[in-house]
């Protein structure tokens, strides 16, 4: 089982600019942000279950953190084109109750840290979890089980 | 063995010395029975004369014996302190070699204490809090922490010296596989000891960590965030792994592959972090007097440099453990070995440049 790897992409800032409506802009590279307003903590419960249905693989970043950059990469790397959702830091508590009711997290280190990953509509877990398949071989088949890599 | 014979020796023995002055001291030798010459060959010539008892004043029994038998038989005598001669300087010449060997060992072993000692005094540096300022960025403040890895990892290094020395053993000895495994597994674990150990080094001072101060010199300059890289491992690994079975082959190429291809999304996450820190330091006008916004802005993100440095370990942890899944205990040991080996022979290599750019200076 050979794995081919994706030409080289071009580094690019993938932070879209401020826009103080509630925002959902699909864009090229499936980076989504949503911006909080009075009413909208139903709006993200909303959102972010159907988000995690509707895609084979959803990262949840915190805004700006290299880490959550580190997943995006080596998805990108296996031919894996990943949605992922910047969360902001006022957003930040929510969103961790929001994807534990979901499923997120396994109770082990407590609290739900981010980045952390779905995959098939289905809680994945960490960086530390995709290094981890991704050297075994399984997290390849899982993408390609989850319809996310064709390859 | 008549001593007036050697005054034919000198050009031949003392191979390295100027002719001139050869003669000068031999004539010294011959006159004053002094021995101005260094000291193995001194020793040699000395025990060698001392064995003869009748050569108790070299000045005044050798010439006149000379030309005594010179008298009597001239050919044979001749012809006999040649052959002396020749055995004389063939043994000069192995006894020369053993010196310089004995010496090159002295320096070897010298090399390694002072690498020790450089070591030991900038642990004590650390601790004694700034003795010396000058070169070492983090005197002047006491970090338990940092002082305390450096002790670990001083003993680590010690015990791995050994586990490898003794799985050489093991590994050439009549041993069963089975037994051969738990060697494989003490020494992965002891790997897996010190990926635990740079972490809670990595929480007291993630800066020092990846500064390789810790570390030879050598590992310093082929390391990947703070450690080996993990698909570079696997290259050195390969050949002393032989001979493998296809699929393990492939098993390992693949693995090879991935290791690349989570070492660069790490690689560039680090990047970016490089990059983020640059910004934010850089923010608002540079030459206005307090700047603590953005210092205080950078040192939130430096936590991320300690995740940084975990995940580093944890996919060389990750890939050790896959790579011993894909192989047989004997080629898992003899992996194990040659990756000992390996970072020996860098740490060897760090105490030589340093001693040669001692020298040199």
């Amino acid at each position: 089982m050979c794995k081919t790897r994706q030409e080289p992409i071009p580094y690019r800032n993938l932070l879209l600019q401020e826009n103080p409506q509630t925002i959902m802009n699909p864009n090229p590279d499936n980076v989504k942000r949503i911006k909080e307003n009075a009413s909208s903590l139903y709006d993200i419960a909303g959102d972010l279950k159907n988000m995690v249905k509707d895609n084979a693989v959803i990262v949840f970043g915190k805004d700006g953190c290299c880490m959550s950059y580190v997943v995006k990469r080596l998805l990108q790397g296996l031919g894996v084109n990943p949605t992922v959702y910047e969360v902001d830091e006022e957003d930040e508590n929510d969103v961790v109750i929001e994807l534990e009711g979901i499923g997120a997290g396994d109770g082990k280190e407590g609290r739900m840290q981010f980045p952390t990953v779905f995959i098939g509509g289905r809680w994945f877990g960490g960086l530390e979890r995709i290094m981890a398949t991704h050297i075994t071989g399984e997290l390849t088949t899982l993408l390609k089980q989850a319809g996310a890599l064709w390859l | 063995m008549n001593s007036a014979s050697t005054q034919f020796i000198p050009t031949r023995r003392m191979g390295l010395y100027e002719p001139t002055s050869q003669m000068g001291m031999w004539n010294d030798y011959r006159e004053n029975n002094f021995m101005d010459i260094p000291p193995p060959v001194i020793l040699d010539v000395n025990s060698r004369f001392d064995n003869q008892s009748e050569d108790t004043s070299h000045g005044t029994v050798g010439p006149s014996n000379k030309y005594d038998q010179e008298a009597s038989k001239p050919v044979d005598k001749v012809l006999r302190r040649l052959a002396q001669n020749r055995e004389a300087a063939r043994k000069c010449r192995q006894r020369k070699k053993a010196y310089v060997q004995q010496l090159e060992n002295s320096k070897l072993r010298l090399m390694q204490l002072e690498q020790e000692l450089e070591r030991v005094r900038q642990q004590g540096l650390y601790i004694g809090g700034g003795l010396d300022t000058g070169q070492l960025g983090y005197c002047g403040t006491t970090n338990p922490g940092i002082a305390a890895f450096e002790m670990a990892y001083g003993q680590w290094v010690e015990q791995q010296n050994k586990k490898n020395a003794d799985l050489r053993d093991a590994l050439y000895s009549d041993i069963r596989d089975v037994e051969l495994s738990s060697f494989v597994e003490d020494g992965m674990k002891h790997y897996f000891d010190l990926f635990a150990m740079k972490e809670t080094a990595a929480r007291a001072d993630v800066f020092y960590l990846m500064s390789g101060m810790w570390r030879t010199s050598a590992e310093h300059f082929l390391s990947w965030i703070g450690g080996f890289r993990p698909s570079e491992l696997l290259k050195v690994l390969m050949p002393h792994l032989e001979p493998l079975a296809e699929q393990q082959r492939l098993e390992l190429s693949n693995l090879r592959q991935s290791c690349q291809q989570a070492e660069d999304a790490l690689s560039q996450g680090l990047e970016k972090l490089h990059q983020f820190l640059s910004d934010t330091v850089a923010a608002g006008q540079l030459g206005e007097g307090p700047y603590l916004p953005q210092i205080r802005a950078a040192m939130d993100k430096l936590d991320d440099m300690v995740r940084f440095v975990g995940q580093a370990d944890h996919l060389r942890k990750e890939t050790l453990m896959q790579i011993s899944r894909n192989l047989t205990p004997r080629q898992a040991a003899r992996g194990l070995l040659a990756l000992g080996e390996y970072f020996q022979r860098l740490r060897d290599l760090s105490s030589l440049w340093a001693s040669s750019r001692r020298e040199s200076a």
